[in-house]
């Protein structure tokens, strides 16, 4: 895949990353129970790599943030901090494992985001953002407990959307030869 | 969903600004906003923002349209913090929720600040065109290609996401009204079904947003668009052409 087209679908990624929490807002607290943005940002890691997950990973939550009040200046830092690790783990997960089973290969880099961009948010709140006011319980409650809705989503939609958009053609296949 | 403002064509001393100093301008206004935390300090940068509008040209509905997409939201926010933000002194009291002052002074500021925010963004989107607004991003960037910085990428990443946005709105809509067609209405349905409605649409709504960045993406290169590489890859004598 060319430079162009890995910017491309990482800007693409971005603007999805804007648009889906926008129609998720009309439902009452979706942005923190369905977790709208992290799905472009896990599929643009996936399909382009890590450089274009991470890009996108900046990119959703600052340009949504000046575009439309969402996420609040408060939150963005910790929350573009946990997309780019979300974005950046998945494109090196998909780089280095290699199964021989396509949805294998995906499930693993996906799971391995979702842990990564999770741990290193509860670090990150502990010793930088909310540093002394942060604890297991509270990290586990927002991690795993308060986005259920969006973990059980990912894990449904992430890996079909991948291997639809390969096999329209979109972005190239993991395993040529098995086409 | 509302999409943010888009160019507003008028001539104003906003419009005439270029996208560098707007975007510095934006950054510092977000962060007064963020700061400002007693009701004075919100008026005060909230008489500073309608001063920006007022001069700005392009209409209070046009920067105020965004904002008025998030009612809904926002007077969530504003019920929730006053519910549960405090439980001392309450107004009224039931069960697990009490109606407290503080709750109601803390939700007001939230709301407070993210319609200021919100209407900054729009402020920036409504005077600056999107091609003004990629060439800010690399002027403000240019420094940091010195030390390698993919500053064309980044350049070019922020301008085709802010132009892709209303698109994939736009199809989103199409899609939508499609469903609407095939299943009946969306919003007129519960909270559960009208979010699993949405996630039917995740798939058609990707494949069509990768078809345009795969055309956009082909159409750039046969056109002769290259990103110029970082100093270290150019150094090592990879030859790319600028576009």
């Amino acid at each position: 895949m060319s430079q162009v087209k890995r910017v491309v679908i990482a800007a693409v990624c971005a603007a999805l990353g804007i648009v889906l929490p926008m129609a998720f807002h009309s439902i009452p607290n979706a942005g923190a129970t369905w977790l709208p943005m992290h799905i472009p940002v896990m599929i643009s890691g996936l399909v382009a790599g890590p450089a274009a997950g991470a890009a996108t990973g900046v990119l959703a939550p600052v340009l949504s943030s000046v575009l439309t009040g969402m996420p609040a200046a408060p939150i963005l830092p910790a929350m573009t901090c946990e997309l780019l690790v979300y974005g950046l783990v998945s494109g090196l997960l998909a780089r280095v494992v290699r199964t021989g089973r396509e949805s294998v290969d995906l499930y693993v880099s996906l799971v391995g985001a979702m842990l990564a961009g999770r741990v290193a948010n509860g670090l990150l709140q502990a010793l930088v953002f909310s540093a002394g006011s942060y604890s297991l319980p509270v990290w586990l409650t927002a991690s795993f407990v308060t986005g259920i809705t969006g973990i059980v989503l990912q894990l449904a939609v992430v890996v079909p959307i991948v291997v639809s958009l390969e096999r329209a053609g979109l972005v190239p296949p993991r395993y040529p030869d098995a086409a | 969903m509302r999409a943010p403002a888009g160019y507003v064509w008028a001539d104003s001393p906003l419009h005439r600004m270029p996208a560098a100093p707007k975007l510095c301008g934006l950054v510092a206004c977000v962060a007064l906003v963020v700061l400002a935390s007693t009701p004075v300090e919100l008026g005060v940068v909230a008489a500073g923002v309608a001063a920006l509008v007022a001069a700005s040209r392009v209409g209070w509905r046009a920067a105020g349209r965004a904002a008025w997409g998030m009612r809904w939201f926002l007077a969530l926010v504003l019920a929730l913090n006053a519910l549960l933000f405090s439980e001392v002194d309450p107004l009224l009291a039931l069960g697990p929720l009490h109606l407290t002052v503080a709750g109601l002074a803390q939700g007001g500021r939230v709301v407070a600040r993210t319609l200021l925010v919100v209407v900054l963004g729009s402020l920036l989107t409504a005077t600056t065109r999107p091609q003004e607004l990629v060439d800010g991003v690399r002027a403000l960037l240019s420094p940091l290609a010195r030390v390698g910085a993919p500053v064309d990428a980044a350049a070019l990443a922020v301008g085709v996401t802010v132009q892709f946005v209303p698109t994939l709105l736009r199809e989103s809509h199409q899609l939508m009204r499609a469903q609407a067609l095939r299943c009946g209405a969306v919003a007129s349905r519960g909270i559960m079904r009208r979010a699993v409605s949405y996630v039917r649409l995740l798939v058609p709504i990707f494949v069509s947003a990768m078809r345009r960045a795969d055309e956009l993406s082909v159409a750039m290169e046969a056109r002769g668009y290259r990103l110029s590489p970082p100093r270290g890859a150019a150094r090592a004598g990879e030859k790319e052409t600028r576009p």
